[in-house]
């Protein structure tokens, strides 16, 4: 089985090994964006191990975090998030630095920055999101691996895009402490690598307990091998040309091992307007902590009153937050509360039925994203509406914290197009054994790989 | 949404935007709300809310004093003065 990380601790390393790496990482970094804090301090002698990166919305000790916004920048953590504890004490992983992300994860195109990631394959394309600059920086280095989170897509979209293994969790299987949150909620920190084993490796070595997470309560995780595949008609439809095409050869591939059909749901395709609701409300309530004295920026005048001092730090946030924190307060206004929020818990619950009662059977099997990659320049015109509806695919298992595992299975155009496979609650590690599977039928391409030895 | 709405959710908000963003947003805000009607056709007679996606157990931890790893750096955070943070006029 495939593992580079295995190979890599395995091997004699030259001792300016790092250096090395972080030159070409800063020439590669100047086109595609995908770094926003690199540890320069990292060493052979010191360290030695296999470099890993996390998403800017991670606190590592002492650098730079900023979730991608401006409201943040000069926001030095004075703790490391327990999943940078936990990878660290492992003592097979070093810190390498952060990644691009949409601004607090507000984007599926890597787009909602100051500026924004490219695309590994092309840099004339979106590299997704929100955890773009994992997804790339996954895609560029030879041997790493990227802790990322997902609140709605933002795993398996990016790696879809970039040709990667995208590892998003089942709620709760990771401790979030240490996480600049977008939504309580809904927020997970997964992985994402070159193989499955090393998602594996990786998901293993965060994964568990934390006295500082109470949400993180997931203890056991278990590996139920399912040998039928279920594709969703509903969730289909809005599959467009190439994928349409391009994934029913996949279920070709896939028909000699599983048993495959297309079934019915009630309420999966309407799952966009309550995770969007959800995601909204939990985010305008996070955002108000950002005042302009205590983390990131500050506002020097303080002799403006409360409100105005406010009101001042505010305008650091970009136009999608602003945009979230309007809708986000209006839903939870005491007159549209029932009518939005309420409702969109209650067909939450409906959601998480439906899918458990499948997922019972089978997995359920779709491509990440109804669309091939777009170009930035034409993803950037799309309304927010058009923008929500790329999730069609993503959302449902993460409204209802379902692992998911996002691989690459054909190329159109030279750029990757990825499949999601979906698994119940604590089922985890069949998601690897599945892809791990795959990787013996078909080969990833990648067109940089730096840090080859 | 009218324009008084939007104006009360601003200065809820406490967000200041300039002509041109605000035509924007109310635009962008107009047709986000448009698309979350469409969560009023699904009938949820009965149905229980899901706040979380799994079930959380209300694990709480023993009381205790436990003291911040580096209280220097957390203090480095803001502007001090006489060792306290400095923040606007209430």
């Amino acid at each position: 089985m495939k593992s580079y990380i295995n190979e890599f601790l395995g091997m004699e390393k030259p001792t300016d090994y790092y250096s090395g790496l972080l030159s070409d990482i800063e020439k590669l970094n100047k086109e595609h964006h995908f770094i926003t804090t690199l540890n320069k301090d990292i060493s052979y002698e010191k360290d030695g191990r296999l470099p890993f990166t996390v998403k800017a919305n991670i606190c590592v000790k002492g650098f730079e975090t900023t979730a991608g916004s401006k409201m943040l920048r000069g926001y030095l953590p004075p703790f490391n998030a327990t999943v940078v504890d936990k990878i660290n004490a492992s003592g097979r992983f070093s810190f390498l630095g952060e990644t691009n992300m949409d601004e607090f994860g507000f984007g599926t195109f890597g787009l909602n920055t100051e500026v924004p990631a490219r695309n590994a394959f092309d840099n004339d394309y979106v590299a997704g999101g929100s955890s773009s600059g994992a997804a790339v920086a996954t895609a560029m280095l030879k041997y790493h691996v990227a802790i990322a989170e997902s609140t709605g897509g933002s795993i398996a979209t990016p790696a879809a895009l970039n040709g990667v293994v995208g590892f998003t969790p089942t709620y709760g299987a990771v401790s979030r402490y240490g996480l600049i949150d977008y939504a309580n909620s809904l927020d997970k920190i997964g992985v994402m690598a070159r193989c499955a084993e090393d998602a594996k490796v990786a998901f293993d070595t965060i994964r568990g307990r934390d006295r500082y997470d109470t949400t993180c309560s997931v203890e056991t995780i278990g590996n139920k091998k399912r040998k039928k595949l279920f594709v969703i008609k509903e969730l289909m439809e809005k599959a467009e040309e190439p994928v349409k095409s391009a994934f029913e050869r996949l279920l070709d591939r896939l028909g000699g091992n599983y048993e495959i059909s297309e079934i019915d749901s009630k309420i999966m395709d309407k799952a966009i307007a309550p995770y969007y609701i959800i995601a909204m409300a939990e985010a305008s309530t996070n955002l108000a902590k950002y005042d302009g004295y205590k983390y990131g920026f500050q506002n020097e005048d303080t002799n403006r009153k409360y409100n105005d001092f406010f009101t001042d730090a505010r305008i650091n946030f970009g136009a999608e937050a602003k945009r979230r924190i309007i809708l986000g307060t209006f839903i939870r206004s005491e007159s549209v509360k029932d009518k939005y929020y309420s409702k969109a818990t209650q067909v939450r619950g409906m959601i998480i039925r439906e899918m458990r009662s499948i997922l019972e059977e089978g997995f359920i099997i779709s491509p990440a994203l109804p669309i091939a990659t777009p170009k930035i320049e034409n993803a950037s015109k799309l309304t927010p509406t058009q923008n929500y509806a790329m999730d069609i695919f993503t959302v449902p298992p993460n409204l209802g914290g379902f692992p998911h595992i996002t691989f690459p299975y054909e190329y159109h155009d030279g750029l990757p197009l990825g499949a999601q496979l979906v698994t119940g609650h604590a089922n985890d590690y069949a998601l690897f054994d599945f892809v791990s599977e795959w990787e013996e039928l078909f080969e990833y391409r990648f067109r940089h790989n730096l840090g080859e030895i | 949404m009218n324009d008084l709405e939007f104006e009360r959710l601003l200065k809820i908000t406490r967000l200041r935007l300039d002509d041109l963003e605000k035509k924007a947003i109310q635009k962008d805000i107009e047709e986000v709300i448009g698309y979350f009607e469409n969560i009023s056709e699904i009938s949820t007679e009965g149905e229980e809310k899901a706040h979380h996606p799994i079930k959380v157990d209300a694990r709480l931890r023993e009381d205790g004093i436990l003291g911040f790893e580096d209280v220097e750096m957390l203090k480095r955070q803001s502007k001090l003065h006489d060792g306290y943070i400095v923040g606007p006029k209430l």
